[in-house]
C-alpha cells in the first residue's frame, strides 16, 4: 500500500504544478494568440471582399 | 454558509465581460462557414491550449471526478492518469490528429464521406448526434445542483437558473460560432483555472493530508490505492479506459474541432501534448476535493461500501459531498470566485459543445440528406443559418431532457458509455481507414452498427456493467471492420488523397 500512496501522491504534485505553470504560461501569452488571430480573421475577411 | 453581497458581485462581473466577449465574436464571422465553425483555421499554440482545455473542463467533470475521488479513493486516480498520458501519446506522436488537420475537415464525420462514403457520413452523423446530445443531457441538472448547493440558491430557482445561463451561452455561440467560443474559452479557462487552484488548495488545508491518506486506507483498505484490486476497476477497466481516452482525443468532435482550427498540424500536437498535462490535474485535483469531503463528512450510513456524506445531520448523495464541503469551507470572495470559475467552466463546456453538435446536424445530417434527395447545395450563408437553427434545436432539447432526466448509477460511467455509442465505431473507422488499406464501406457501416450496438444493449437493455458494455462496443466494431471489410467489396482508390503538410 506504501508504494502505491508514493506513487499517487507523485503523480498529484506532477498534476497540480503542470496544471499551474501551463495556466500561468496560457494567460500570458493565450492574450498575443488572441490578437494575432483577430488580425488574421480580418485579413481573410478583406481577401474574401 | 450562503453568497454575500460580494460573492454576487464577482459572478455578475464575470457574467457581463462573458456575454460582452463573446458577442464579440460575431465581428469576425462575415459570411464564411469556416471562420462560424473552425474560426478560419487561425488557432495558434496557447489560446488553442485554453480553448481545447476549457472546452473539456466543466462543472460537470468537476462533479463526476469528485464523485469517483469520494467513492473509489486514491484508486480512482488511474481514470485521470490514464487520460492525460493518452492525450500527450497522441500529441506526441500526431496520431490520426495529424492527418484530420492535414485532410482539412470541419467534422469528424466528413472524414467518412471522404474515405468511406455519403451514406456512410450519414449514419456516423445521426450516431454522433444522438450519442453526443444524449451525453451532454445530463450536465444541466448536474450543474445546476452545483450551483444551487454552494451558492445556497433555494432548489426551487434550479431550473430558472439554468435557463437563463443556457440563454447566455446559446445567445454568443448562435452569433460568433467558433470565434466567440474561443474568445470566452480564453477568459473562461483563466478563471476556471484559478478556482481549481484554489479550490485545491483549501480542500487540503481544511482536510489536511494526512487524514485524508488515513480515511481512505481505514475506509477502503488496499483498494483506495490499486486500481488492479478495487471491485470496480480492474485490468479490464484499465484497457477498456485506454482505447476509450485514445478515441476521445481523436474522434470526439468537441476536441477534435480545436485540431481542425489549428493554423497547422504541428501545432494541433503541441496543442494536444501540452494540454494533456492539464488532464492530469483535470482529473486528479477534483478526485483530491472529493476524497476531501469523504474525509469530512463520510460519516453516514454506508452505500456501495462507502460511507454517505452527513452534513448538518442530513445524509446526501455522494455527488453532492464535494459541492457540500465547498459551501462550507469558502470564505466569502473566494467563495465568489469559485463560483465565477464554475460558471466559467459550465458555459465554456456548453457552448463548445451545442456548436459541436449542432454542427454535425447541419454538416453531416442536413446537408448530406439534401444531397442524397438530389436538392440544391446550400451556399456559406445559408449553411450558417442552418448551424444556428440546429444550435437552438439542440438547446431546447437540452432545456427539457436536461433537466428532467437523472442517470443511473456513478456519472463519469454514464458519459463513458453514451460516448461509446459512437465513438468504438468511429474510432475503429477512423484508424482503419487512416492506417490500413483494406478498410472499405461495408466494413465501416458493420463497425459504426456493432459499436452502437455493443454499447447501446448490454447496458440499456441487459443491465450489464459499463465496463462489459465499453469493451463489447470496440471489440464488436473492431471485429465488423474487418469482418466487413474482408467480405465487402475493396475499392482500390481512397475518395480524397492525404495531403502532407498542408498549412490552410
Amino acid at each position: 500500500m506504501r508504494t502505491w500512496q508514493v506513487f499517487w501522491s507523485v503523480s498529484l504534485l506532477v498534476a497540480g504544478g503542470s496544471f499551474t505553470l501551463i495556466t500561468v504560461a496560457v494567460a500570458i501569452k493565450g492574450f498575443e494568440d488572441l490578437r494575432d488571430l483577430f488580425r488574421r480573421l480580418h485579413h481573410q475577411q478583406d481577401r474574401q471582399e | 454558509m450562503g453568497f454575500s453581497y460580494l460573492d454576487w458581485s464577482i459572478v455578475a462581473i464575470y457574467l457581463a465581460a462573458s456575454l460582452a466577449a463573446g458577442l464579440l465574436g460575431k465581428r469576425f464571422i462575415g459570411t464564411s462557414v469556416s471562420h462560424y465553425l473552425v474560426a478560419g483555421r487561425e488557432l495558434g499554440l496557447y489560446i488553442g491550449i485554453a480553448t481545447l482545455a476549457a472546452t473539456e473542463i466543466g462543472t460537470i467533470t468537476f462533479m463526476y471526478n469528485a464523485e469517483l475521488g469520494y467513492r473509489y479513493g486514491f484508486a480512482a486516480f488511474c481514470a485521470a492518469l490514464i487520460s492525460g498520458l493518452a492525450m500527450v501519446i497522441v500529441g506526441r506522436t500526431g496520431f490520426v490528429i495529424r492527418r484530420f488537420r492535414e485532410l482539412q475537415l470541419m467534422t469528424v464525420p466528413e472524414y467518412f464521406e471522404r474515405k468511406y462514403s455519403l451514406g456512410l457520413r450519414l449514419l456516423t452523423g445521426i450516431l454522433v448526434a444522438l450519442g453526443g446530445i444524449l451525453n451532454m443531457g445530463v450536465f444541466l441538472k448536474i450543474e445546476g445542483e452545483f450551483l444551487t448547493i454552494v451558492s445556497g440558491i433555494p432548489g426551487r430557482y434550479l431550473v430558472l437558473t439554468m435557463t437563463v445561463i443556457l440563454i447566455l451561452e446559446v445567445l454568443y455561440t448562435v452569433v460568433g460560432g467558433m470565434v466567440s467560443v474561443v474568445i470566452t474559452d480564453f477568459l473562461q479557462y483563466v478563471l476556471l483555472s484559478v478556482a481549481t487552484i484554489l479550490v485545491s488548495i483549501y480542500a487540503v488545508h481544511y482536510a489536511g493530508w494526512n487524514n485524508i491518506v488515513d480515511k481512505v486506507s481505514g475506509t477502503m483498505g488496499l483498494a483506495g490505492f490499486n486500481p488492479l484490486v478495487n471491485p470496480k476497476f480492474g485490468l479490464t477497466f484499465l484497457i477498456w479506459q485506454l482505447l476509450l481516452w485514445f478515441s476521445i482525443h481523436t474522434c470526439w468532435q468537441t476536441t477534435a474541432m480545436r485540431m481542425f482550427s489549428t493554423k497547422t498540424p504541428e501545432i494541433s500536437r503541441r496543442v494536444m501534448t501540452w494540454t494533456g498535462f492539464i488532464y492530469l490535474g483535470r482529473g486528479m485535483l477534483p478526485m483530491l476535493w472529493g476524497i476531501a469531503a469523504l474525509t469530512l463528512f463520510g460519516a453516514g450510513p454506508m452505500d456501495h461500501g462507502v460511507p454517505s456524506p452527513l452534513v448538518h445531520g442530513r445524509a446526501l448523495q455522494t455527488l453532492d459531498a464535494m459541492p457540500a464541503m465547498l459551501s462550507l469551507i469558502l470564505r466569502p470572495g473566494i467563495k465568489g470566485i469559485v463560483v465565477a470559475g464554475m460558471l466559467a467552466a459550465t458555459m465554456s463546456v456548453n457552448s463548445s459543445y451545442l456548436l459541436g453538435w449542432s454542427s454535425i446536424i447541419s454538416q453531416d445530417v442536413v446537408l448530406p440528406m439534401r444531397r442524397l434527395l438530389h436538392k440544391q447545395p446550400l451556399n456559406s450563408r445559408a449553411q450558417i443559418v442552418l448551424n444556428r437553427v440546429a444550435n437552438l434545436f439542440v438547446s431546447l432539447f437540452l432545456m427539457f431532457w436536461g433537466l428532467y432526466y437523472t442517470p443511473p448509477g456513478a456519472v463519469y460511467l454514464y458519459l463513458n458509455v453514451t460516448g461509446t455509442i459512437f465513438l468504438a465505431g468511429a474510432f475503429v473507422c477512423v484508424t482503419g481507414g487512416l492506417y490500413w488499406r483494406r478498410a472499405n464501406t461495408a466494413g465501416g457501416y458493420s463497425a459504426m452498427l456493432m459499436g452502437a450496438a455493443g454499447a447501446i444493449v448490454p447496458f440499456f437493455f441487459l443491465h450489464w456493467n459499463e465496463t462489459i458494455a465499453g469493451f463489447a462496443a470496440f471489440g464488436l466494431a473492431g471485429f465488423g471492420l474487418v469482418l466487413g471489410s474482408v467480405l465487402g467489396r475493396h475499392r482500390k482508390a481512397p475518395l480524397v488523397s492525404v495531403k502532407r503538410g498542408a498549412t490552410t
